[in-house]
């Protein structure tokens, strides 16, 4: 009876683990997105400081290819609105990934009750 | 003391490490700081180069060649900076416009400057509390600690702490149970709750019916059967409910169920009043001892009165030596008489009255003459002051009640009667008044009043010269 428990306390916990692995990993990604959002908005904010004389180039691999001003603001824009769109959906993946580590955590203290319980009868039986 | 010393333990080690943490906040925006202030300072001397620098058409410079070699070589194109705006994007511009993006740029890091500081100052304080805290909690700092401790927290509130009461709720049952393993009869009868309840209804629907049958006939039960058909209730009641008191009482009740016997108007429902919850009376007392209280009113006496009484009355008896060992057994009222008695010229009398004659007739120990009355103790609780004898219409009219009582044999058990008289007219089993003084929860078992009280009211016949009851007929004439 209490080598079941433990199996399943065991079992329990690893997935408990593997929960808290994904949610910290969902917390860099997110964490990386907001820097790049921030770059962006920088970006954005210092071409619309420049004239349509300046020109913009963009480093693609060892090369830098020039680019129109406005392709050039259209495109950090867009970039803009996808990195919000991926931090959204992020966010919403952690929320899930903590519910469903919740859920677990109660799984575990009650297999942990029960172990427990089991491991206090045990001596008494003997 | 020692509860105390283990506080302060804790408490520095608390401290401590929140100060820690603390610290360590503190520390981390302090490098912060540091790194946003090397920005800044490098982006102003950026700026400072990007103005001089269109100064000249070109300049003669050692250019640097991987990390040791240096060529002479010219920088050309002094106006035309090449920016880089962030994520792979760059820009060709003026040494001006490139300074305007500086400057730009020079806000955001002023921006998170600020917010540095603001963390930092903010955790500095807290650290500072911290600290205080420390020295606080440490007997070495200058501030002292003044704790009153509370020993005993009821001291405070005025009163049990109140929970609220459930609607429906029964009465404990608790008390029934302490009652039940004080007393060996009720122990072997400890039903469920529901059980009790039901058994409480039979006995109460029981007594009615009793009830009837007297008002029908007046048996001619005698005392001792009344006693143990009262003793045997009282055993049915305890394990329904009755409260712990009823136990107490078991022994005046028995008591005062044979000195009813005798002819005391002790009655066991007054004894049962008293009791909290509904218990059966089985009161043996045909009627209830008007007794005249202080207040004049044709009062009866309260429970704890009559709880009094017994007691004083058995601690008389006991405090004259007269509790006769051999006969403290007490299975007829009879036997009271036989207990508490005088020893006078030689003679056993009966217990000397201490009621004035008129007194009496209120009180269950209506004696008039001075003979004694084993209900002095009583008549004494009953009636205080003489002032409360004025009442004694009253009782005279209870005498009437009680004088219309059938006549019915006297059994030779009362012997005891012979000197003594019982007060409260037995003639006439008082129901009303009875029933008054029982507690509202239950009927009163009028019949066993009635019985008690037709043995008295036989005894008085068979001796109806007795000559209290003469003086009483007198009085009430």
């Amino acid at each position: 009876m209490a080598d079941i428990i433990q199996k399943k306390l065991q079992t329990e916990v690893e997935k408990y683990q593997q929960i808290q692995k994904d949610l910290s990993k969902c917390m860099s990604a997110r964490q990386k997105l907001e820097a790049q959002l921030t770059e962006n908005n920088i970006v954005k904010e210092e071409l619309d400081l420049l004239d349509s004389q300046n020109l913009v180039y963009k480093l693609i691999g060892p090369v830098l290819v020039k680019q129109d001003l406005e392709e050039a603001k259209g495109t950090v824009g867009k970039r803009l609105e996808y990195i919000n769109g991926e931090i959204k959906r992020y966010e919403t993946q952690m929320k899930e990934m903590e519910k469903r580590s919740e859920r677990h955590r109660e799984v575990l203290a009650g297999l942990q009750q029960e172990y427990q319980k089991s491991q206090g009868k045990v001596p008494v039986k003997v | 003391m020692a509860e105390r010393n283990k506080r302060k333990n804790l408490h520095p080690q608390e401290v401590s490490r929140l100060r820690e943490e603390q610290v360590k906040v503190v520390t981390g925006c302090q490098d912060q700081i540091q790194h946003w202030k090397k920005v800044q300072s490098d982006y102003e001397a950026l700026q400072q180069r990007l103005s001089t620098l269109p100064d000249k058409l070109s300049y003669d410079i050692m250019v640097p060649f991987g990390p040791l070699a240096f060529m002479p070589g010219k920088l050309v194109h002094t106006n035309e900076v090449t920016v880089l705006l962030g994520d792979n994007w760059f820009a060709k511009c003026s040494a001006k416009q490139a300074s305007n993006l500086v400057e730009h740029r020079k806000k955001h890091v002023k921006t998170a400057l600020d917010d540095l500081y603001k963390v930092m100052k903010d955790f500095e304080a807290r650290v500072g509390f911290t600290e205080d805290l420390e020295k606080q909690s440490s007997e070495k700092g200058d501030f002292v600690d003044i704790i009153e401790e509370v020993e005993n927290e009821e001291i405070l509130t005025k009163g049990k702490q109140r929970t609220a009461h459930k609607p429906y709720s029964r009465p404990k049952n608790q008390d029934v149970f302490e009652c039940g393993e004080g007393d060996p009869k009720a122990t072997s009868r400890i039903l469920s709750e529901e059980e009790l309840w039901a058994r409480l209804d039979e006995l109460e629907t029981q007594e009615e019916l009793l009830d009837q049958k007297d008002l029908m006939s007046y048996s001619g039960d005698t005392n001792g059967d009344d006693t143990t058909s009262s003793s045997s209730e009282e055993e049915k009641e305890h394990p329904s409910g009755n409260l712990p008191c009823l136990h107490g009482e078991e022994d005046s009740r028995l008591i005062t169920c044979q000195v009813n016997g005798n002819g005391q108007h002790h009655s066991d429902d007054e004894d049962d009043e008293g009791s909290c919850v509904p218990t059966i009376y089985f009161t043996h007392t045909v009627e209830p001892k008007r007794v005249r209280i202080n207040t004049g009113k044709n009062t009866t006496l309260k429970f704890s009165e009559r709880k009094e009484e017994a007691k004083r009355k058995r601690k008389n008896s006991n405090g004259n030596g007269h509790s006769v060992p051999g006969l403290t057994k007490i299975k007829t009222p009879a036997d009271l008489y036989r207990l508490f008695v005088d020893v006078v010229n030689g003679e056993l009398v009966p217990r000397k009255s201490i009621l004035k004659s008129r007194s009496r007739e209120d009180s269950m120990c209506s004696d008039t003459s001075e003979s004694s009355d084993d209900r002095r103790g009583f008549c004494r609780n009953l009636s205080h002051d003489e002032s409360t004898h004025s009442d004694t219409s009253e009782g005279v009219l209870q005498e009437d009640e009680n004088s219309p009582s059938k006549p019915l044999p006297l059994p030779g058990v009362f012997e005891a009667f012979s000197g003594t008289v019982v007060e409260k007219d037995p003639t006439q089993p008082s129901f009303i008044p009875h029933l008054t003084i029982v507690s509202p929860a239950l009927p009163t078992i009028p019949e066993r009043k009635v019985e008690e009280v037709v043995p008295q009211v036989q005894k008085e016949l068979c001796k109806k010269v007795s000559k209290f009851k003469a003086a009483r007929m007198q009085q009430q004439i």
